[in-house]
């Protein structure tokens, strides 16, 4: 597939990407490993007059540890994450959902930063431009209506990071630098609920770190898909555990993973954890299997999961 | 358009071009360069035909800009064949007939390439596991297993 006509920069610091985004009056794209962006630009989704590619940032390359918290540049790829000694150690939950993105080859591509911030997926939405135009654009596209749902007020597209739940269930914090400066703000915080417009991500703003407070936990990753190889995630959920405490976080449905925390592990505490997350989810007919058997699956992952922590400690 | 001057090393040969700054990998190899080995099937880097070595790094070169590999050591399968020898896994390709159409066999190879050069005896699931992430829509996979198994020992 060809791509869009568009200018490339490859730029060496944060600051020179932003100026570069200023000059281009926000015309333009931050590519890390582009294994979501450059698909984007095949099916006309985006149409940037230039993509300024991060890659040739230095500080963003490093993992670093620095008063109990592992900073992780958001240009680390997927893959030396995954092998790093630190997270095998001590974040379980995010070593099984690194394992399980993609494939080997897409790993050793794709960033930790990107893989945060890739757009929300629909099965309507993620095709070509003679596809789209032939079905009439949906909200996303800039349309009028939901191509899934009759009388839709809003997108609903799936947000479909598998790494950003099990960061959530860590704690992890995000650091955006942009025209505005700089900002940490909680990584469940970055989401809009809004498939249109998924992330509260100021235009211009590079995601340039992810900050994991540094102390061991028990954690596990479920993800339901059709092909182990290399699918999108169609719900997925994660739990980390440190004292007692739990946090659940389910993905794959909506464009906004839901945390839910869990105090005193108990039966009961399990099991309305299941149910509540069961009824928020409000999965629609938009990726390859049907809304009810993914809503179903949410609660079963979720027990899954926290049995498989309290029995294995997520080794 | 303004096109963009790259030097990259293609099968221990340097290429200085100029190529447009939304020109992929794949195209500048199969369209300027001539190397056709590397195939384009879905384009959107799911299924791993188009897969070449980027400083060693297996990389589906349709998801890649030429413009991002500027000063890059690119392996492709034309550059497997030593002294007018083929690669141990090529032979192994061959002789386990782990190829029927031939489409997604070159992306195959280099995929495995870079697994024999990190883990020199993978066992078979590594070699299961590294192999998933390209897809062959004839052999059912098992051959080409059997084949990278074999090419291990060499």
């Amino acid at each position: 597939m060809i791509l869009p006509q568009f200018e490339y920069h490859k730029v060496q610091s944060v600051a020179g990407a932003i100026a570069l985004y200023r000059k281009y009056k926000g015309k333009a794209r931050y590519c890390a490993g582009g294994t979501d962006l450059i698909p984007l630009l095949k099916q006309r989704l985006s149409a940037p007059a230039a993509v300024i590619d991060l890659k040739g940032i230095d500080e963003l390359k490093t993992i670093t540890r620095r008063k109990g918290v592992l900073i992780i540049g958001a240009n680390v790829t997927l893959f030396d994450l995954k092998n790093d000694p630190i997270v095998r150690e001590h974040f379980p939950a995010l070593f099984q959902s690194l394992d399980a993105t993609s494939c080997e080859t897409l790993q050793m591509r794709g960033t930790i930063g990107g893989n945060i911030l890739q757009d929300t997926r629909c099965i309507q939405y993620n095709k070509s431009l003679e596809w789209r135009t032939s079905r009439g654009f949906c909200f996303k596209m800039g349309g009028k209506a939901c191509n899934v749902v009759l009388n839709a007020q809003a997108c609903f597209s799936n947000y479909c990071s598998d790494n950003a739940p099990a960061l959530i269930t860590l704690s992890a914090k995000v650091r955006l630098k942009g025209l505005k400066g700089e900002r940490t703000v909680d990584l469940e915080k970055i989401f809009s609920g809004n498939g249109k417009a998924p992330f509260t991500v100021e235009p211009g703003e590079v995601l340039t770190a992810i900050l994991i407070p540094l102390k061991k936990t028990e954690g596990v990753y479920e993800k339901l898909r059709v092909r182990d190889s290399m699918d999108y995630p169609l719900v997925d959920a994660a739990v980390s555990m440190a004292g007692g405490k739990a946090r659940v976080c389910i993905g794959g449905i909506g464009p906004a993973p839901r945390l839910y925390v869990i105090k005193n592990m108990d039966e009961n505490t399990i099991r309305d954890t299941a149910d509540k997350a069961y009824a928020d989810a409000k999965p629609v007919a938009n990726t390859t299997i049907s809304a009810a058997y993914r809503k179903k699956m949410v609660s079963t992952l979720v027990k899954r999961a926290i049995k498989r922590v309290l029995k294995e400690g997520g080794r | 358009m303004k096109t963009v001057k790259v030097t990259i090393q293609v099968n221990n040969e340097e290429n200085v071009l100029q190529v447009k700054p939304y020109e992929t990998l794949l195209e500048t190899l199969r369209e300027r360069l001539a190397l056709t080995g590397a195939k384009e099937s879905c384009g959107m880097g799911a299924c791993g035909a188009c897969t070449v070595l980027v400083n060693g790094i297996p990389l589906r070169s349709c998801l890649v800009l030429t413009a991002e590999v500027d000063g890059a050591d690119i392996t492709t399968i034309e550059g497997l064949m030593k002294d007018g020898k083929l690669h141990p896994l090529q032979e192994a390709f061959m002789e386990k007939g782990a190829v029927q159409c031939g489409f997604c066999t070159s992306g195959m190879i280099m995929t495995a390439k870079a697994l024999l050069d990190r883990n020199k005896r993978p066992t078979k699931k590594e070699i299961v596991r590294t192999i998933s992430s390209n897809i062959c829509r004839c052999t059912g996979y098992k051959k080409i297993i059997e084949a990278v198994e074999e090419a291990g020992k060499k």
